[in-house]
């Protein structure tokens, strides 16, 4: 595996506010890597650092091994797609997709005419008179069709209908598999793109929270779930990330388990249950925002 | 299954002439539109000469009246608006293809070269047409007035200046507003106003209008009209700094 993307120490500060605050991490090429968090974490930003849009504070970037900050010969091997994306003045879809070949050397036409036909995006009409979703099927295609070994989607699909996301899914994923590239995909549908994803980054203001492969994410806890007694009993002094009760039944979510705890479990008559992506990163994040209060959540568990 | 591959670098000239045709990629705006409000003008501007002609008393005055016609102005103008879109509104969209803020501006500022160059030729034919038809016909001066200089060849370089000049001080403006947004415009414009208070100051106290007169006398159109190159150049250069500074901010 060849690293593509090298931060250390990054921070990006506005005023007195770090939208970015000292951040340290890698992607790895081929994989396709979600960055999540909520609105305001951060994640724009970081994205706009990769690509050289902004000027980092402090810290270092490395992206195809140099930085990317006015350098042609990184910066023409990254498409970054985001849901903001303005457009020329009168410009229409048609122009966009003439334009995209002049800068993009991997630029697929058959495929984006492919997809314009999926998403039934009208290439005559005006940008500024398209639909929300219109406006992001061509943010999608273009990210798509560009191949671009280094493709970054920002929130690309506002007002997307379910269909049209679908499509997205699927593309992506075939497209990924006779075209290997690196994709980072910041989203908000996290159950959505859950299988999709090999590697998982979390930011929360400003800072990295979860850093992971997707499969260490998903294995890093359970639901433990059964009558109140037997589940307290089981978990002990084990840090719970979130609790649910109803009547006598308990459902504790905790840290993943060895093979031998989850026969115990078992044996105590409780089930296990995979937690999913999006419960995970929702209950790791509000501990980081409860500020190392665990302790509290526990007393109250 | 084939790996995406990563590229070499295009050469800079191919990647600064990608932004050429990036911005000619639309040709409504920039090349279409405005010959097609010059065309309108144009036959507007005939029509009521003609009309005056053929009722007026004494022709001699009113041929004298139709030496003189700003409704070409407009053109300039336009390619100011032209060159503000062309920065503000291409320059994040361009970033999201890939390209240095360096390619852009250079690019960009190519584009104008050349458009300066097209428009001012079609202008200076259109004045030659002028001058063989004996002014459409009925001694009209649209293209050859006195303020456009007297021959095809002054006019040419009147036009081609007064291009470069509108295009480059409307990339300034618009470099100012992607840098610093309505704020920094404001700062730009009340500088600008502040500076041009203090020179009209400056020359009133040391009695210079006469010396200014003079100037612009002794430069004739021709070389006043090479002065602007100073202030083209100014704003061409700052254009570029600010723009390398630049972030594409929602």
């Amino acid at each position: 595996m060849t690293t593509i993307i090298e931060v250390s120490n990054l921070t990006k500060n506005f005023g007195k506010l770090a939208a970015v605050d000292n951040v340290s991490f890698s992607i790895e090429e081929n994989t396709i890597c979600g960055l999540l968090g909520r609105n305001g974490a951060g994640k724009t930003t970081l994205m706009q650092l990769l690509t050289g849009q902004q000027f980092a504070t402090s810290g270092d970037i490395n992206v195809f091994g140099q930085s990317p900050v006015e350098n042609a010969s990184v910066l023409q091997n990254i498409s970054f797609i985001k849901e903001s994306q303005r457009y020329p003045e009168d410009f229409r879809a048609k122009h966009v997709f003439k334009s995209a070949p002049w800068f993009f050397a991997n630029w697929d036409a058959d495929f984006a005419e492919r997809l314009i036909a999926d998403f039934r995006l009208p290439l005559d009409r005006k940008i500024k008179k398209l639909s929300r979703g219109q406006l992001s099927s061509i943010g999608v295609i273009v990210g798509l069709a560009s191949r671009a070994p280094l493709t970054f989607f920002d929130e690309p699909y506002l007002g997307l209908d379910a269909v049209a996301r679908q499509i997205f899914y699927d593309r992506l994923l075939e497209d990924y598999a006779e075209h290997p590239r690196t994709i980072v995909l910041s989203t908000h549908l996290i159950d959505e793109v859950a299988n999709l994803l090999e590697h998982v980054i979390v930011i929360d203001d400003g800072q990295i929270i979860i850093d992971e492969t997707a499969d260490e994410l998903r294995g890093s806890a359970t639901a433990v779930v059964g009558p109140s007694g037997a589940v307290d009993a089981f978990i002990g002094n084990r840090e719970v990330l979130h609790r649910d009760g109803i009547g006598g039944l308990a459902s504790v979510t905790i840290a993943g388990l060895t093979s031998t705890e989850r026969a115990d479990a078992a044996a105590s008559g409780l089930e296990l249950s995979p937690v999913s992506l999006q419960q995970l990163i929702i209950r790791r994040t509000n501990l980081t925002e409860l500020g190392g209060n665990e302790k509290e959540i526990e007393a109250r568990a | 299954m084939t790996t995406t591959t990563v590229h070499a670098p295009a050469t800079p000239m191919r990647r600064i002439l990608n932004i050429v045709r990036l911005h000619l990629a639309n040709p409504w705006t920039t090349i279409i539109l405005p010959w097609v409000i010059l065309g309108i003008i144009f036959a507007g501007t005939l029509a009521v000469w003609a009309l005056i002609l053929s009722v007026a008393s004494d022709t001699a005055d009113a041929r004298d009246g139709l030496q003189y016609s700003g409704s070409n102005f407009f053109i300039f103008v336009y390619m100011l608006v032209v060159a503000v879109q062309a920065i503000s509104i291409t320059f994040p969209f361009a970033l999201g293809f890939g390209v240095t803020r360096r390619d852009f501006y250079l690019g960009s500022a190519l584009t104008f070269v050349l458009l300066s160059a097209a428009y001012s030729v079609a202008l200076t034919i259109l004045s030659l047409i002028e001058e063989a038809t004996n002014g459409w016909g009925i001694g009209a001066q649209m293209f050859t007035t006195f303020y456009f200089g007297e021959t095809p060849a002054e006019r040419l370089l009147v036009f081609f200046l007064a291009f470069l000049f509108f295009f480059f001080v409307g990339a300034a403006a618009a470099s100012v507003w992607v840098r610093w947004k309505a704020t920094g415009l404001v700062m730009f414009f009340i500088i600008i106003g502040l500076g041009l208070i203090g020179l009209v100051a400056l020359i009133f106290f040391a009695q210079g209008w006469p010396a200014v007169g003079e100037f612009f006398a002794t430069a004739g159109l021709v070389g006043s009209m090479l002065w602007s190159l100073v202030i083209t150049a100014i704003a061409g250069v700052t254009g570029f700094f600010l723009m390398r500074r630049a972030t594409p901010t929602a």
